[in-house]
């Protein structure tokens, strides 16, 4: 029953949807799907992993006993989420790191790997996004929001590779996509191009390095309010968009981690080049009558409508 | 590693070790009728033949098989779902679109899509719709579709995916 599948995770009492409708609901945070020491004796490096999504796929891997770089923009935030990842019982090591600069990316990998042995899993997660009018973003936002995922993605999995095929030694990438890289994303241009790369140069990358061992996956990812994102600081908190999603709720922002993390376990072994949707069917929601259509910059609250 | 499916009643249709095992290594019961929490489709792959060497009763045969009893046994799923008032989980695996046949290719593409739509249309029933279009059959389709299946995935729902490069 409903109330029963809602002890499992997130609380009934939190949900904003209708009490008949039911509400898929995932296990609580310290039951995570895999077993505690499936990546033992590895290191595992994710790039904006101080917060956010970021820190919810370090902490998944922990999970795992996997030991834990943390790369961040700022050293302070790095260092927060370095500190909540040992709390978890594993070795974490926090960094400052600016993922559009192939020399700094190198070096931190250097560094990464004097203090917690060599890198066999990465997390390409780091990545800014903000609503914005289209013919607003000038070329510096352009070129934060895109170059950092998309060449900090190709620049981080490219030192990555080169050293696991140095090593002739596998590995696992997973890559932090979005729900919204089929569809495009108007007031968020920047970022719907961003993510979108990131999932094509998975296929690829997956293709290129196949012969080596190294598997590459995506999770197109949908909607996880936590501290830092735009969703998360809206004034009312997260109840009134679970609404507007098919499965009643945003996600758990572990869940996500979990599905990150368990690409790069064994027991996915065989799975290559793929991108999954994990989003409670909000990049599907679709009718032929809808309201009506508002440009973004005609929404009387800003791009995405709802700030 | 076990117990994602513990206390899960799991109905499979159609043949795949790998999937059955793993799901009963998970501890899902399997079953073959009553009430089910999951239900599992596997459908065979047709033979590949040019297009214009199959017979209608062929193509008919290969969409019954592929897409009609798919969405026959879908219905009839989250129907005794609905009415006992609990969620559930349906996967269909199968081979990809551009693998076999044009027969494959209607089949699986229409299912594609039947996956996101029911995915969404069933959504605030509980009841989720994947799919996995694939040609590996090991380990690793085993694991992902007990994943699939179980509450771990609660958040993926219309959700088309492979398992390697082929697919």
């Amino acid at each position: 029953m409903a109330g029963e599948r809602a002890t499992l995770g997130v609380g009934r009492e939190t949900l904003a949807v209708p009490q008949h409708h039911i509400v898929a609901t995932p296990p609580p945070f310290d039951q995570p799907p895999y077993p505690a020491d499936i990546f033992a004796g590895q290191t595992v490096l994710v790039t904006g992993g101080g917060s956010g999504m970021g820190l919810a796929m370090a902490k998944a891997f922990a999970q795992g006993g996997a030991q834990v770089a943390v790369m961040g923009r700022s050293m302070e935030r790095a260092e927060e989420g370095a500190a909540q990842i040992a709390a978890l019982g594993v070795r974490a090591h926090a960094m400052s790191c600016d993922v559009r600069q192939p020399e700094a990316i190198a070096a931190a990998f250097d560094e990464a790997e004097r203090e917690l042995g060599p890198i066999g899993l990465l997390a390409n997660n780091a990545g800014a996004n903000f609503p914005i009018l289209a013919e607003d973003i000038s070329p510096n936002a352009w070129n934060a929001v895109t170059r950092i995922a998309i060449d900090g993605t190709f620049l981080c999995s490219a030192e990555f590779a080169r050293r696991r095929i140095a090593r002739g030694e596998g590995g696992a990438i997973v890559n932090n996509s979005a729900q919204y890289i089929w569809t495009g994303f108007p007031g968020d241009a920047h970022s719907a191009a961003a993510k979108t790369a990131q999932a094509t140069m998975t296929k690829k990358l997956a293709a290129d390095w196949a012969p080596y061992g190294i598997r590459v996956n995506a999770i197109a990812a949908g909607f996880f309010p936590h501290d830092t994102s735009t969703a998360g600081r809206r004034e009312g908190g997260i109840a009134p968009l679970q609404n507007m999603i098919p499965a009643g709720r945003t996600g758990n922002i572990w869940e996500f981690g979990w599905l990150s993390a368990m690409t790069c376990t064994p027991l996915f072994g065989g799975m290559t080049g793929q991108v999954i949707v994990q989003d409670g069917g909000e990049s599907l929601r679709r009718s032929l009558m809808m309201p009506d259509f508002v440009p973004p910059r005609e929404r009387a609250d800003g791009p995405w409508g709802w700030q | 590693m076990s117990g994602w499916l513990n206390g899960k009643r799991a109905r499979i249709e159609g043949e795949c070790p790998a999937v059955a095992s793993a799901l009963a290594a998970q501890g899902a019961s399997l079953v073959d009728a009553g009430d089910c929490d999951i239900w599992v489709h596997i459908a065979p792959p047709p033979p590949v033949k040019l297009a214009h060497d199959l017979t209608h009763a062929e193509w008919r045969a290969s969409l019954d098989a592929g897409l009609d009893r798919r969405f026959l046994g879908a219905k009839d799923f989250a129907g005794r779902c609905r009415a006992r008032g609990t969620g559930g989980a349906i996967l269909f695996v199968g081979a990809p679109e551009q693998a076999l046949g044009a027969d494959q290719a209607a089949a699986v593409g229409a299912l594609g899509n039947l996956t996101k739509t029911l995915g969404v249309e069933w959504a605030r029933d509980g009841i989720r719709v994947n799919s996995v279009l694939t040609r590996d059959a090991g380990a690793t389709l085993g694991n992902l579709a007990a994943y699939l299946v179980s509450d771990y995935a609660a958040y993926v729902t219309g959700a088309v995916m492979g398992i390697d490069l082929d697919d």
